[in-house]
């Protein structure tokens, strides 16, 4: 079939909301921020036009740390308070996150790609497809093997589940390979990366799954 | 891989409908299936019916829809066709089993829809999933349960078409059969 593309095409410039953007959600304490870090100049040397809006509850406290790490341009971090319930702007109402991104978009045209990070939650948080494009749940081996098969909105509906800090598994009595395992059942098939974020340990796979999902990159 | 970067209009404008008809005949329509659960979704990768591999990225304001015209020429047409959506529909016996139902729903933040009396709760993982959920309710018998697959969107209401599982029959439109009871 040779179907012409002249009538579809539409720059980034052209038009300020464009850009890719996906959540980043998952328990407190699951790496998260760790995650986004890790990512960043593997994002950075693939050429990736990226921009990062953190979630916390009361404070910038993620957005600080990302700001002062020196891995990124501070003005492509930008913070939201979440309030008591961090699960509500990425969900029920995200209109604070949407226009974080829409701010962005407006502040770097060109912009790429856009990562929400959630604040620490449950395992009950999800993200909303008016938020975000794809998304990922992080979860880590310290945080108990059971994990998966309490089976929460979050590893069930992700599009990406990673389990993070999987160099603690043999501190904290976790057989990583069975838990793994019952992640990729519960989850029927559906993608689960393995990685240790400090190390940079499947941080490249995760990169890689970003890129084919909401950037068309193989 | 084509790269789709707008939602053209919708079949049934008139503005496409007549195209679209014409190009019906000669075979240059082809489909893309979009589960109803990623018609939100502004990025996604889709194959079309005819194998066509599709990056669609939709800016923010505009949206996949049953019917969405994504691309046009003389000679081929790609539109969305929403992939049928399952329902799960607990019939509670009594008023409180039906408080008890409504309070569950709300809880697991289930996505739910109303039709006169009836609370449909959309399947978007496994069935079992949420059988499991009401697990007690069922097993006492205080609520049955029936699915229900319904096409969706403009184009879905075929309702010669809307298959019925475990006795209930459900139309696009919102309204049942004169079966549909337990039988």
């Amino acid at each position: 079939m040779g179907l012409q593309l002249t009538s579809l095409t539409t720059s980034a410039d052209a038009n300020p909301s464009v850009a890719a953007r996906i959540g980043i959600g998952g328990p407190v304490g699951s790496g998260k921020t760790a995650l986004i870090e890790a990512l960043i100049p593997v994002l950075q040397t693939r050429g990736v036009d990226f921009a990062v809006v953190t979630n916390d509850l009361v404070t910038k406290e993620d957005a600080e740390r990302l700001r002062r790490s020196g891995l990124i341009d501070p003005a492509r971090v930008s913070a939201v308070e979440a309030g008591a319930c961090p699960h509500t702007v990425i969900r029920e109402d995200p209109t604070l996150n949407i226009a974080a991104g829409d701010t962005l978009e407006a502040t770097f045209p060109g912009l790429e790609l856009i990562l929400f990070e959630s604040g620490g939650d449950n395992l009950a948080s999800t993200f909303s497809l008016d938020l975000v494009d794809w998304w990922i749940f992080v979860i880590d081996v310290a945080g108990g093997d059971d994990i998966p098969r309490k089976k929460g909105p979050g590893v069930m509906k992700c599009d990406l589940l990673v389990v993070n800090k999987v160099d603690l598994a043999p501190y904290v009595g976790v057989a990583l390979e069975p838990m793994l395992a019952e992640a990729q059942r519960v989850r029927a098939g559906k993608p689960v990366i393995a990685t240790n974020a400090r190390s940079g340990l499947g941080v490249d796979a995760v990169a890689d799954a970003i890129s084919a999902a909401v950037l068309f990159r193989s | 891989m084509l790269r789709i970067d707008h939602v053209l209009g919708s079949r049934i404008d008139p503005s496409f409908s007549e195209d679209l008809h014409r190009l019906e005949h000669r075979g240059g329509v082809d489909v893309v299936s979009i589960p109803v659960a990623d018609l939100s979704r502004r990025r996604l990768l889709a194959t079309t019916r005819g194998g066509r591999e599709l990056a669609i990225a939709l800016p923010r304001h505009e949206k996949l829809f049953d019917g969405a015209v994504l691309f046009i020429d003389a000679d081929k047409a790609i539109v969305v066709r929403a992939g049928t959506e399952r329902w799960l529909r607990p019939e509670p016996r009594s008023i409180a089993d039906a408080i008890e139902l409504g309070y569950q729903a709300g809880n697991l933040h289930w996505r739910v829809r109303f039709e006169g009396e009836a609370l449909f709760v959309a399947l978007e993982g496994r069935t079992e999933d949420y059988i499991a959920r009401l697990d007690e309710l069922i097993a006492s018998r205080r609520i049955g349960v029936s699915i229900i697959d319904q096409e969706s969107g403009e184009s879905g209401r075929r309702e010669d078409e809307a298959p019925h599982v475990g006795g209930h029959h459900l139309h696009g439109h919102g309204h049942h059969h004169g079966h549909d009871q337990d039988h």
